[in-house]
């Protein structure tokens, strides 16, 4: 028996099983706001924190996340209002929005770990991630505004 | 959508609601009723308790129409946008088809605000209008006397207002559908929400992973589908062993496809997992074996600088190759461009649940047309478009990816569905869509021009290149061809005053699957015709941007995007060690002009895009903040294009893979934006195509000024930076 934590609830699997938690979050547990875009860890559609740290849930197997704690685009902010999220909708970022969710669980990664990072750091932090529409710049802005407004 | 394009008995069951009806060639009323919600034409519905829902004809992918078009119609009804609802159009419905295409239901082409926008406002106009007159007999008064704001009808002379709900409630038979026209619409000056910056209305959903697109659907029951794909084009599988997969966790039925073999399991990487046991044998007979990238493209440009070999005529003016062999010079350079991916993010996908009969289906499907998905579940099933249930899914990116005439994966989930007896969800590895993928043509083209003096005489445009619509749409082709607009679109170069211009397609033969993708065919033949133009200023002793403006004598708008962009690069200001470049572009009646900044490391060939500065004019802009996000978008697209991105194919298959060998811009490798649209008193022409094709040209303008060599094959990579500087790589 594998047991974590998702967004706050325990949930459980069976011991053994190597269901890749991107499809587990989202076949299983119905969180489908994390996204499969690669399956290989090269477009970051798919982040999710794991233990307070941004992981690639398309590369992160079941069996190893007994006790672990994860949490999602739905469990970010009880409403939606996490400001980087408040950011999001402010800047206007999103185009088709398939990314953004892993963009923003990345940019959170980002403010955990350095809560006031310059442009340059920004960049760099979220360069893990594609946005194929092309709203890099505002992901910019809408996390230089989450980190002035909070 | 069963609710809008309704015959009379429809509307009774619906109650009192109004329905106004706008097909292409103007307004006639369908229906109405006598109590509860009113529906004035097809486009809109107006309830008793206020709500106003109005269709969206197109489907959207990011660019944002389902706020902006709805808007369009808004601003004429002079709705409060809080009260709107916007509904999804769900089927082939002719009624709503885009005047652009033919009115097939279509999102493409950067038309949608371009095409709907007189359409959607007269819909508006008039339903605004009715209601005024139903006001106007409730109060007694004369309706000419009567105003409107947001969501009511005033009377100024004894301040009585209606809501428009309360108005809906007054329905009666003897409401007549008013006549409009253009003379009844708003003056600019009147805008309430047009020009202004009205947020999108998804913004929140795709903030909180609530927006859900085709691969987030779950239907009661719903099965899980992987699909090996043939390894080349054209062949099938001949022998299929599926005895281990058959035997994997979880699988249901192993169905075979045309192309290829689907494995359907309870859940995805049950799929997956049983698809890797498979063990096919592939026929070995199909042509597309011999397609080869780098041999294709060096056959293609032989035939573009063959002169001899004529082409379909795509553009002509005046008489170009008496021109050219006149003058006292002759120019010429050849410009070659790669295959290119659309790289949509989200994969392609499709949930169907094929009816019990085989003959009708419930469809997800994330697709850029109605009409032709429709057209696929129909082909597929042999079926009629009213057995039929389609749910059009907001996709997760589009860029031409999902335009095709035969949409191969909603046929995967309708046959995976059928073999099966439940509803399949089908999704398509990334791997699946790179190697499957349905690409922006190699090309090779040849450009000549006279010179006298400094003044160019004539202009030929050659484009080698295989046609794209005979691919991805033959039934179009048997309409269009010879003239292909996806392969050919940007050489017409109409902005410029060059009064003798040939503009030539040379066919050639087909090395992969193709496609419409971001910008079409201007974004390589906007690289040639600037880059050309550059060394054509060179060889006169011009300075470039000097020789464009000559050249935009005629052309004041596309002079004044030019000088804005020059400005706000502040131009030629620029850093030690970097250098400045600019081209013009135009995408139909859209025009600009950017300039780029970009540094080079000459050790390993890298350019980095430093800065870029656009300066549009599309017309009249609807929704402002959402364009400036479009044309942004749109830089980025074209640096990836012009830096980046290149697919190549041996033996007919693909030789990339995902996004680690198929790599396109990050985060760290963006420049800083800046983009700005001109205020000009004239419709609306198109956003979304608009910026990407000037940035390949602008680059290599910069290239030129930072080290005095020329680039003339796309994408800019590494290796080919390190040849034109002369380096061995």
């Amino acid at each position: 028996m594998v047991e974590l934590t998702v967004n706050g609830k325990t949930v459980q699997a069976a011991a053994g099983d190597d269901t890749r938690l991107l499809f587990f979050l989202r076949d299983e547990l119905g969180l489908t706001g994390t996204k499969f875009g690669c399956g290989v860890a090269s477009c970051g559609a798919c982040t999710v924190h794991v233990n307070g740290e941004a992981a690639y849930a398309c590369q992160t197997y079941l069996s190893d996340l007994d006790g672990a704690d994860v949490t999602t685009i739905e469990g970010l902010s009880p409403n939606g209002d996490h400001p980087l999220q408040k950011a999001w909708v402010a800047e206007q970022v999103p185009q088709c929005g398939y990314c953004q969710s892993g963009q923003i669980m990345r940019a959170a990664d980002l403010l955990i770990q350095n809560p006031a990072p310059n442009r340059d750091e920004i960049r760099e932090h979220m360069s893990t991630n594609l946005c194929r529409c092309g709203t890099y710049t505002r992901i910019t802005h809408a996390v230089e505004r989450a980190v002035r407004e909070g | 959508m069963g609710k809008i394009e309704m015959n009379r008995r429809d509307a009774l069951r619906l109650g009192g609601a109004f329905a106004f009806a706008i097909g292409a060639g103007g307004l006639a009323s369908v229906a109405h009723a006598a109590t509860g919600p009113v529906t004035p034409n097809a486009w809109l519905r107006i309830a008793e308790d206020g709500e106003i829902t109005i269709v969206y004809p197109l489907t959207e992918m990011g660019q944002g129409s389902s706020s902006s078009l709805p808007m369009i119609l808004a601003e004429e009804l002079d709705a409060n946008w809080e009260d709107v609802v916007v509904e999804q159009l769900n089927r082939d419905d002719r009624t709503y088809g885009n005047p652009l295409f033919g009115n097939v239901l279509y999102t493409a082409g950067s038309t949608g605000v371009r095409a709907y926008f007189t359409p959607l406002r007269l819909a508006g106009a008039q339903a605004r209008r009715m209601l005024i007159a139903m006001a106007a007999k409730h109060w007694g008064v004369d309706a000419a006397g009567l105003v409107t704001e947001p969501s009511l009808v005033k009377d100024p002379a004894s301040g009585r207002t209606l809501s428009y709900g309360e108005v809906a409630a007054l329905w009666d038979e003897s409401i007549s559908i008013p006549e409009v026209t253009e003379a009844h619409l708003k003056a600019p000056s009147d805008y309430r929400y047009i020009g202004t910056d009205m947020p999108r209305r998804d913004t929140k959903a795709k903030s909180t992973g609530a927006q859900t697109y085709v691969i987030d659907v779950a239907v009661p029951n719903m099965a899980y589908a992987a699909v090996l794909r043939t390894p080349v084009e054209g062949e099938t599988p001949v022998s299929i062993d599926d005895t281990d997969a058959r035997a994997s966790a979880g699988v249901i039925e192993i169905v075979t496809l045309p192309d290829g073999v689907a494995v359907v399991a309870e859940s995805y990487e049950q799929a997956l997992a049983a698809r890797d046991m498979l063990d096919i044998t592939w026929s070995e007979t199909s042509p597309a074996r011999s397609f080869d990238s780098a041999a294709d493209l060096a056959a293609y440009e032989t035939v573009a600088r063959d002169l001899a070999q004529e082409g379909a005529v795509w553009s002509s003016k005046g008489d170009a190759l008496t021109a050219i062999g006149g003058a006292e010079r002759q120019i010429a350079r050849t410009y070659l461009s790669d295959y290119a991916y659309h790289a949509q993010i989200e994969p392609m996908a499709a949930v169907a649940a094929v009816d019990p009969d085989g003959k009708g289906a419930e469809v997800w499907a994330g697709t850029q047309s109605q009409t032709l998905t429709t057209l696929t579940v129909s082909n597929v099933l042999d079926t009629t478009p009213d057995r039929i249930r389609l749910h059009m899914m907001t996709m997760g990116g589009g860029f031409g990816r999902r335009t095709a005439l035969m949409q191969d994966y909603v046929r995967d989930a309708l046959l995976s569905s059928k073999a099966t007896g439940r509803p399949v969800k089908v999704v398509w590895t990334r791997e699946d869509d790179v190697r499957t993928g349905a690409f922006r043509p190699a090309a090779a083209q040849h450009l000549s021009a006279g010179l006298s003096g400094a003044e160019i005489r004539g202009w030929r445009h050659r484009v080698a290149a295989p046609s794209v619509i005979e691919f991805f749409n033959p039934i179009r082709w048997e309409q269009v061809k010879p003239k292909d607009i996806i392969t050919m679109k940007g050489s017409e170069n109409p902005f410029y005053a060059l009064p003798d211009l040939l503009a030539e397609h040379l066919v050639t033969r087909r090395g992969a699957r193709l496609s419409p993708w971001r910008g079409i065919g201007a974004a390589y033949t906007t690289f040639a015709a600037e880059a050309f133009m550059d060394e054509v200023a060179e060889e006169a002793g011009q300075d470039p941007i000097d020789m464009r403006r000559a050249l935009l004598r005629d052309n004041p708008r596309g002079l004044a995007t030019l000088d804005r962009a020059l400005e706000i690069a502040n131009w030629p200001q620029v850093p030690e060690g970097r250098a400045l470049g600019f081209s013009m572009g135009h995408y139909g009646p859209s025009q600009g002009a950017l300039v780029v900044e970009i540094d080079l490391d000459t050790a390993t060939g890298t350019i980095a895009v430093t800065k870029a500065w656009g300066a549009y004019d599309a017309g009249l802009i609807v929704a402002p903040d959402n364009a400036i996000n479009q044309l942004e978008g749109g830089i980025v697209y074209g640096i990836s294009s012009a830096l980046k991105e290149s697919v190549s194919i041996v033996g007919g298959q693909v030789e990339q893979s995902n996004f680690y060998d198929y790599e396109i811009l990050r985060a760290n490798e963006v420049p800083e934006i800046e983009v700005e649209l001109l205020e000009v008193d004239a419709p609306p022409t198109g956003i979304g195509e608009l910026s990407t094709p000037m940035v390949a040209p602008a680059i290599a303008s910069a290239f030129h000024a930072l080290t005095g060599r020329r680039i003339r094959h796309m994408p800019f990579t590494p290796d080919r930076v390190l040849e034109a500087l002369g380096t061995p790589t």
